[in-house]
């Protein structure tokens, strides 16, 4: 229980320190990017898990938070200009490498293949069975060696909403399946698409999904948002959380 | 000072050293006892929860059945009674946070199989104790928490790529194939760091060879003519015609010892 104690000794030590640098009202604004089933921006999206778990967190810390749903493409401008000072759920994109992240990642995301139901391959590391298929993979994107290497005739998919496009064409049996980044978007119980694909996941390939912060923010609120954070993950992980969740 | 007093306390400094060597020991001792028990309750915790996927395969391929009994709270509960039939002992306290991450970690692959458990569409769901231990040990990796868990076969074989052994791992098996036992290791490394390793061999069952044994254990070719059978599983690898006598390879377990003081 070393690093659990350790935790705690920082977490008490910087509790003293937080309270005299944070003013307890202070106003943060936290931006959501859509990512089904962790928050789903086209519903309520107070009732989605992030949501609900990350409001307890800032919650205890006693901040003033203000929401804002943000389409992907802009969030991280928002970010770099500081008009949000948190933003999620998001992983690392490449060409931003000076984003600076809450040191826990608030979840992983596995990456798979997404089948009409009546072709589904349920266990992936079975990689000879990709012979000859034709895989929809979104242009551009990084692909698992589990993929690259295999005998799969792999077909880029352009256009700006890569998953309807990979879902109409192997429902019209153009493609036997299409990669996505994070299948969970597409399968899961609340999706409509949930009917029509099935999609099974490349483990061993998992990216850390996390919270970034604003270059701008303080190096105080950030310690004290970082130490809250670490100690709601240690006391229930967000991953243990949404898994519980009713 | 005189002759006496200077014996005394030579004498005091010996029976100081002595205690405090005893003491040392005794705690080392302690120590390696607490690890040993720490690495054989998560390797039986891990067993029983793969035994407990074998037991659910009617509920998990089944279109109509609700799922409750392999989620959350109710999945622990059935991994416990697993142990205790297994076993005929308690299950393990959560006394140690590693096996907590493990209890969770058992909770969070099965929440991730929801949506294909939930698919009334799809019949054969390739949840099996193989694939369940892979997501399990691909789950721990990504909790930095010093516990490593595998399931892997001497290297030749191996279906899963990402199961292949390490060193240590193909060093064990090789000295104990031939006779199968349990092998711990103290003093070994993880990740470049000090770790206790160890490896669990599991028994070669009938059951094994509908997967792993020839096409004549293939339940897929029963009742068709020879001509149209075939060396295919049902999960969709070629079949390995291993024998009821050869190695079932096992459960490879490491523990940081950072993890552990
Ligand atoms: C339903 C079919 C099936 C049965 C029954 C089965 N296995 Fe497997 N086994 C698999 C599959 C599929 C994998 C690969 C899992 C993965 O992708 O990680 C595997 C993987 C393994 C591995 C890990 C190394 C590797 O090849 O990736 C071992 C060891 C193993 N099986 C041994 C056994 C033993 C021993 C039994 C009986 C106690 C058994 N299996 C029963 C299908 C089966």
């Amino acid at each position: 229980m070393v690093f659990a104690k350790k935790v705690k000794k920082i977490y008490c030590l910087s509790v003293l320190s937080l309270f005299s640098f944070v003013s307890l009202s202070q106003t943060l604004t936290v931006g959501f990017i859509d990512f089904p089933p962790h928050i789903a921006l086209h519903e309520e999206y107070k009732d989605s898990p992030l949501y609900q778990y990350i409001n307890e967190v800032f919650l205890q810390a006693d901040f003033n938070v203000v929401y804002v749903k943000l389409p992907r493409e802009r969030a991280f401008t928002e970010l770099i200009k500081g008009r949000v000072d948190v933003l999620m759920p998001t992983s690392i994109p490449s060409n931003h490498e000076t984003v600076r992240t809450l040191s826990f990642p608030l979840f992983h995301t596995v990456p798979g293949l997404c089948f009409k139901k009546e072709n589904y391959i349920p266990i992936l590391s079975a990689t000879h069975r990709f012979e000859k298929l034709n895989i929809g993979v979104p242009a551009g994107s990084q692909l698992v060696a589990a993929l690259t290497d295999s005998q799969a005739n792999l077909i880029p998919l352009k256009g700006e909403d890569v998953t309807s496009r990979g879902v109409e064409l192997t429902q019209r049996g153009r493609l036997d399946a299409f990669y996505h980044p994070s299948p969970v978007k597409v399968y899961h119980q609340e999706n409509p698409l949930y009917k029509e694909v099935a999609c099974s996941y490349f483990h061993g390939y998992s990216t850390p999904i996390y919270i970034a912060i604003a270059n701008t923010m303080s190096k105080e609120t950030f310690t004290a948002i970082n130490q809250i954070f670490q100690k709601a993950m240690l006391e229930e992980p967000y991953e243990y959380y949404f898994a519980m969740r009713k | 000072m005189t002759l006496s007093s200077i014996k005394k306390i030579a004498l005091k400094v010996v029976c100081f050293l002595f205690a405090s060597i005893y003491l040392i020991s005794f705690n080392l001792h302690a120590n390696d006892a607490q690890m040993k028990s720490l690495i054989n309750d998560i390797t039986k915790m891990y067993m029983s929860s793969m035994v407990y996927v074998f037991k659910s395969q009617p509920i998990i391929n089944d279109k109509n059945i609700d799922k409750k009994e392999l989620l959350g709270k109710r999945f622990i509960d059935n991994i416990k009674q697993t142990y205790l039939a297994k076993y005929n002992e308690e299950f393990p306290k959560e006394d140690h946070f590693v096996k907590t991450v493990l209890l969770q970690a058992m909770v969070e692959v099965m929440d991730d199989n929801k949506a294909l458990l939930y698919d009334d569409e799809i019949g054969f769901k390739g949840i099996i104790p193989a694939t369940f231990a892979f997501q399990l040990s691909a789950k721990l990796s990504t909790k930095g928490v010093g516990l490593k868990i595998k399931f892997t076969r001497t290297a030749g074989q191996i279906r899963n790529k990402l199961n292949r052994p390490d060193s240590w791992e193909s060093s064990v098996m090789k000295k104990i194939q031939n006779n199968p036992k349990i092998y711990y290791d103290e003093n070994a490394l993880l990740n470049g760091r000090p770790a206790i390793r160890q490896f669990t061999p599991l028994p070669m069952a009938h059951y094994c060879l509908a997967c792993h044994g020839i096409p004549d254990n293939n339940p897929l070719n029963a009742g068709k003519k020879r001509s149209e059978w075939t060396n295919i599983d049902i999960t969709g690898f070629e079949m390995e015609n291993w024998t009821i006598d050869d190695f079932g390879g096992g459960v490879s377990i490491s523990i940081e010892k950072s993890v552990l003081e």
